[in-house]
């Protein structure tokens, strides 16, 4: 179409401009990450180092304990997965496929829970749990973080059971499996894909959290790599490229995982107008 | 009917329905532990005076929500997030939509210009936060730089530093992650039109300024409405990027109401405050919230 061609002429420059400009932050981050220390305190700045410092990437891992960072978010953000999975799955099956008084309005508590910020409820949780004795620990932002991305996922999972034809159940029903059975043996392996991208939802939330671990972790060897990030900025002396080398590798796992849940999200979000 | 002659215990207590139960208790017992009970503490909370170790101390009713509905600071924290959630949203909305638009025009490489739309989105926020700190930075940052190296802009502000251009530089950062979601959703129904629908328009005559409000944006309108609510309560609810960049100053100028919720509690001890203004701003959410929630539902049952 003739409207297609002319539209190309200018889409691809405009789209070309506004990625620039977007994307502006990454470039600095990958040119800081690889100037050398007088580089990046040069005023005015360079946007292009004067020769590339391989050696940053050592540093930041020798120097500034980025392992111990890595491993707390690891294991939170794993923890909160497998904790997230257990809760939200067996849920979402059941608000999916069972019938049962309450279904509507747990499916009307969950979407309205999804919604909620973690900030109005900061004050009592720091209460609950210190009473708890669960200050400082990863337990406690295991918990949290699986709980708050319980309702999407249930929700997510919901959706993604419904889009298994019921025949397949009730014929296993009819053959003489039980529920559960049909549940664990049929339905989970059909739903391995929704059950994936859930898992990495969840466990992209984790790596990301700030709040609950800014307020409930203040020991250094349990801070996850948020945190230990923002600790490095503030100092008055901060080492930008070491900032910016940590942010990039802090960045690689989220920005595939996302990538891979991406579309199933953008559908769970804006519900059924929108195709997974 | 054999339904209605169910009794009532029946239908709460059979096989299917205690399953269910079973299923859901777990999930519904963390929920009330670590969420239900904390709001309700928060609003119990909010009747008593506490001490700085957040410890309740006297019973005062309404006391504390007369003290923060006359203390002018609650009320600029209002105005602020109004202003914050009403110029973030529709910026948000008008550059996705504009996005949307541009990713719909059909050319190779269309697809790699989506994924690195997405970035800012698909990023951790803490962490982009951080890097605009860096590029808003005063002396070492790349963006002042460029504004008056281009010409652009010869003699920018300090960024974070003044009051003004801090609210802007934090509001753009909000904006700048909340962008590729808008995008993604118009582009996802956009696709969803069928193409016949403009090319008859087209044969009637109808210009492509004209197809794009009566086809387009028709067409997107549940959508519309959906995203924009969802981005509402985002772009409102956002505490990481304004604690990361400026930490609520200078001079409380970018405290915006969920940021002195965390700012009255930790940094200036007054839980009792903090409680106030969680459930004044969990009110207005839980509105928002039912009506995205009714929304949603109308769209999946149509």
């Amino acid at each position: 179409m003739r409207w297609q061609t002319r539209s190309r002429w200018i889409a691809v420059p405009l789209t070309l401009l506004i990625l620039v400009i977007l994307l502006f932050p990454f470039f600095v981050m990958i040119s800081t990450m690889l100037k050398s220390g007088r580089d990046v305190y040069t005023v005015p700045p360079m946007w292009i180092p004067t020769h590339i410092e391989w050696s940053n990437f050592v540093n930041v891992w020798t120097q500034y304990d980025l392992v111990r960072y890595f491993r707390a978010s690891l294991i939170i953000g794993l923890g909160a997965t497998a904790l997230n999975t257990l809760l939200s799955v067996p849920a979402a099956y059941a608000v999916a496929r069972l019938r049962f008084p309450g279904r509507k309005f747990a499916m009307y508590l969950l979407l309205m829970i999804e919604m909620f910020s973690p900030v109005i409820v900061i004050i009592s949780l720091f209460k609950i749990v210190a009473s708890l004795h669960l200050l400082d620990t990863y337990g406690a932002l295991i918990i949290l973080d699986a709980l708050f991305t319980v309702a999407f996922n249930t929700w997510m999972m919901n959706g993604y059971f419904k889009t298994i034809p019921k025949d397949i159940e009730e014929a296993a029903l009819i053959d003489g499996c039980t529920r559960v059975q049909t549940m664990t043996r049929i339905m989970l392996p059909i739903a391995v894909p929704g059950l994936v991208t859930v898992m990495i939802y969840a466990f992209i939330f984790a790596w990301n959290e700030f709040l609950f671990a800014l307020t409930l972790i203040s020991s250094k060897n349990k801070m996850p790599l948020t945190i230990a990030l923002y600790n490095f900025v503030g100092q008055y002396n901060t080492q930008w490229q070491y900032l910016t080398m940590a942010a990039f590798l802090a960045l690689i796992p989220v920005l595939v995982l996302f990538y891979l849940i991406e579309k199933r999200l953008v559908a769970g979000l804006a519900g059924g107008a929108v195709k997974g | 009917m054999a339904e209605e002659s169910l009794s009532l215990r029946r239908r709460l207590w059979n096989p299917e329905a205690r399953l269910a139960y079973a299923l859901i208790l777990p999930t519904v017992a963390f929920l009330a532990a670590f969420m239900f009970y904390p709001i309700f503490y928060v609003f119990v909370m909010s009747f008593f005076r506490t001490n700085k170790l957040s410890a309740l101390t006297k019973f005062v009713g309404f006391g504390n929500f007369i003290d923060r509905l006359q203390d002018k600071e609650f009320w600029w924290a209002v105005l602020r997030s109004v202003i914050w959630t009403a110029i973030g949203v529709s910026t948000k909305f008008l550059l996705g939509l504009a996005i949307a638009v541009l990713l719909n025009v059909k050319y190779r490489g269309r697809k790699t210009a989506r994924m690195a739309f997405i970035i800012p989105w698909a990023s951790s926020v803490p962490i982009s936060a951080l890097l605009w700190k860096l590029v808003y930075h005063p002396d070492f940052g790349l963006l002042n730089r460029t504004l008056s190296v281009t010409g652009l802009w010869p003699k920018p502000p300090g960024w974070l530093g003044a009051p003004y251009s801090a609210f802007g530089a934090c509001m753009w950062v909000d904006i700048w992650i909340g962008i590729p979601f808008f995008a993604l959703v118009f582009l996802a129904g956009m696709q969803a039109i069928p193409q016949e629908l403009y090319e008859s328009a087209h044969m009637d005559g109808a210009g492509s300024v004209r197809s794009f409000f009566s086809i387009t944006l028709a067409g997107l309108q549940e959508l519309i409405l959906i995203s924009t609510l969802l981005s509402a309560i985002w772009t409102f609810n956002d505490f990481n990027v304004i604690y990361i960049l400026t930490r609520a100053g200078p001079a409380d100028t970018t405290n915006i109401l969920i940021t002195s919720v965390y700012m009255n509690a930790f940094v200036d001890r007054r839980f009792d405050w903090a409680a106030v203004q969680s459930v004044i701003t969990f009110v207005i959410l839980t509105i928002v919230s039912v009506i995205y929630a009714r929304f949603y539902f109308r769209q999946e049952n149509a």
